[in-house]
């Protein structure tokens, strides 16, 4: 119990935000736009689970948004030319691994800090993408969306494919010696290197397996609609972020639980259409979210301090 | 190690400078009768781009009737500097007028105050300049005429009454809180039953407008319009109504492009996509341009007789292009862009 007490009370958190939309505006809980509001976030959980890692293994990768742009852009390409679904999900991984490898490199390879290197590829994909498309829609082939089934049926597929996802690495995390070196690596690299695990290898490895996650998150968005938006997935970085750190991802690396992330994702995903049904203005909308960050920031600063003294 | 990086840096530079090549025609030829032709340099923000293209198409059409050499030359990329590049090239060339679509309104205007010292006409077309740099701005649309006409398309679908809603780009966009004060203007002045609810930003971006009109279906159970004013807003509410399985019951229209939106307008999701037509635009540019350099356009004047299309106002220095255009289901496919 103590030891979930951090995931716990953001799950309150949310428990306390559905209950009162249950009780002013019942009418959040229709079935059909709660089903699309979860098929919405369900690329971006995916992409979460990545970010956790990232953080966790005290590193931090902003260029995420930039990366499922491009992921987007070249799957719907290869769509368009009439490439057979499942090697157009594999591709846009393999480009996913691909931009991330570049900044795994970078950083674990060159020693140069995350933050710097991922804002560079951040800025570099972005360009050059808009270079490339100027802004111009990919116009998707019939049938593509929801990947042939109907919209109900690709629905659910996504939301438990995304699902499916989390319990996995939440047990791979716990139960594989990989997992455990990235907490061991984000906690303190020295001493993973002294116990016996290449630290650089890790990270490395966290940001492949970052931009292949951002790959799969990409076409998983793209199936949902019959065009891509070369801008989709701006502003991704700091959605993702902020779920990990409100859902218990401690920024100092090495702590911080998947299922967490998951909650995290969801309380903020709530905001925007709770102020909807609320009839508040969107003004408020951003400045609900800083709050939570927020919120979740200083509780983590009081907790450590707390536990050093 | 250092040779990738080096290696990396040289080719991060090759691919920099070789965004923009340029290919401007000869100009200066002479007309059979012995008179100087008059060479017209038209330059869109970038050359690829299909809204661009289709400004083309008119623009070619205009040179074509009055006869006169068309140079179309612009940055592969919307870039300021480029532009700056391309028009001392045509001082260099000496055309006889020039028309620019602006990436960088304070950028271009020292390349385009030569450009008028050596005598070049200069109109500005789509985005301006500084006032002083051109002689005429050939204005594609006002606020007024775009907030005014989104608000009677919205009220002709809902016939007259009920309720709509508004997705924006951001709260903080400076042509859009303009025409959301004509949108309001009309509607407080003609169209009193139809009651705006609620105002959603996008952040310009289709997946989020999506979302933002999900919420808005199943929040307001009698809404009958969304109304969205950028251009990734249409498609993204169209994708929602669709999804929620309102097609036909809200009704959607915004401001956009037609290839973003021709499926949603052939499915019955989308009802009016309003933007100008653009070939219209580049036709304006061309006459317009040439006017001035045959010196029957001049400072002052109240309007412009344009060839086949008639006779244009002129607002101070602004040519009106006139009321925004309506693509529907009846003639979208006539336009590619």
């Amino acid at each position: 119990m103590k030891r979930h007490f951090r995931e716990l009370s953001v799950a309150a958190a949310l428990l306390v935000v559905l209950l009162g939309l249950a009780i002013v505006a019942p009418a959040f809980f229709q079935p059909q736009p709660l089903l699309s509001l979860l098929t919405r976030e369900a690329p971006t959980l995916v992409v979460a689970c990545g970010m956790a890692l990232v953080i966790i293994s005290r590193q931090i990768d902003i260029s995420v948004g930039s990366q499922f742009a491009v992921c987007s852009v070249c799957g719907g390409l290869l769509a368009a030319k009439g490439w057979p679904l499942p090697l157009v999900f594999l591709s846009s991984v393999l480009f996913g691994a691909i931009m991330g490898a570049v900044n795994g490199w970078l950083v674990a390879g060159l020693r140069l800090p995350s933050i710097v290197v991922t804002l560079a590829t951040m800025v570099t994909w972005r360009e050059a993408l808009r270079w490339q498309r100027q802004g111009e829609f990919v116009n998707l082939p019939d049938g593509l969306q929801w990947v042939g089934l109907s919209q109900i049926a690709g629905q659910w597929t996504l939301i438990l494919a995304a699902l499916a996802l989390l319990v996995l690495l939440a047990l791979a995390t716990k139960h594989l010696s990989a997992g455990r070196f990235v907490y061991a690596v984000g906690t303190d690299a020295e001493a993973a290197r002294l116990a016996g695990i290449r630290p650089q290898l890790t990270i490395f490895f966290v940001f492949v397996f970052m931009g292949a996650l951002v790959g799969l998150a990409a076409m998983m968005n793209v199936v949902q609609s019959p065009q891509v938006d070369p801008k989709s997935g701006s502003g991704l970085e700091l959605k993702v972020i902020a779920a990990a750190v409100v859902g218990g991802v401690a920024v100092s690396g090495g702590r911080g639980k998947l299922w967490g992330v998951f909650v995290g994702l969801l309380l903020l995903a709530c905001i925007s259409p709770a102020l909807t049904h609320l009839h508040i203005e969107a003004y408020w909308e951003k400045a609900i979210q800083g709050a939570i960050i927020l919120l979740a920031v200083v509780a983590d600063g009081l907790r450590t301090r707390k536990q050093r003294n | 190690m250092k040779k990738i990086i080096s290696l990396l840096l040289v080719a991060g530079i090759a691919f920099v400078s070789g965004c923009g090549k340029s290919d401007s025609s000869n100009s200066g030829s002479t007309t059979p009768d012995g008179g100087k032709k008059i060479t017209v340099a038209l330059m869109p923000k970038s050359k690829g781009n299909a809204y661009f293209i289709s400004c083309k198409k008119g623009a070619d059409k205009a040179a074509k009737e009055l006869g006169v050499d068309l140079v179309f030359d612009g940055p592969t990329d919307p870039d300021p500097a480029k532009q700056n590049e391309i028009v001392e090239n045509w001082i260099t060339l000496g055309v006889d007028a020039i028309a620019v679509a602006c990436e960088n309104r304070e950028g271009i205007s020292t390349a385009l105050r030569k450009a008028k010292a050596k005598g070049i006409k200069v109109i500005t077309y789509d985005a301006d300049a500084l006032p002083d740099a051109r002689e005429f701005f050939v204005n594609q649309a006002t606020p007024e005429g775009i907030g005014f006409t989104l608000m009677d398309e919205a009220a002709r679908l809902c016939g007259n009454e009920g309720e709509f809603a508004i997705i924006t780009a951001s709260l903080t966009a400076g042509n859009m809180i303009e025409w959301q004060k004509h949108i309001e203007a009309r509607r407080a002045d003609k169209y009193p039953n139809m009651k705006m609810i609620a105002l959603r930003p996008c952040d310009d971006l289709k997946d989020k407008a999506q979302s933002e009109t999900t919420a808005l279906l199943s929040a307001n159970a009698n809404l009958k319009c969304i109304m969205a004013i950028c251009s990734p807003g249409v498609p993204g509410a169209a994708e929602a109504v669709k999804q929620a399985g309102k097609t036909g019951k809200v009704k959607v229209l915004g401001l956009g492009l037609p290839n973003e939106n021709r499926r949603y307008v052939h499915d019955g999701v989308t009802d009016s996509v309003i933007l100008w037509n653009t070939e219209d635009l580049g036709y304006l540019a061309v006459f317009a341009a040439d006017s001035l350099a045959k010196g029957t356009l001049k400072t002052g004047d109240k309007t412009i007789k344009v060839g086949s299309m008639g006779e244009y106002q002129i607002e101070g220095d602004s040519i009106l292009l006139g009321k925004p255009f309506i693509f529907n289901k009846a003639n979208i496919d006539q336009f590619d862009f």
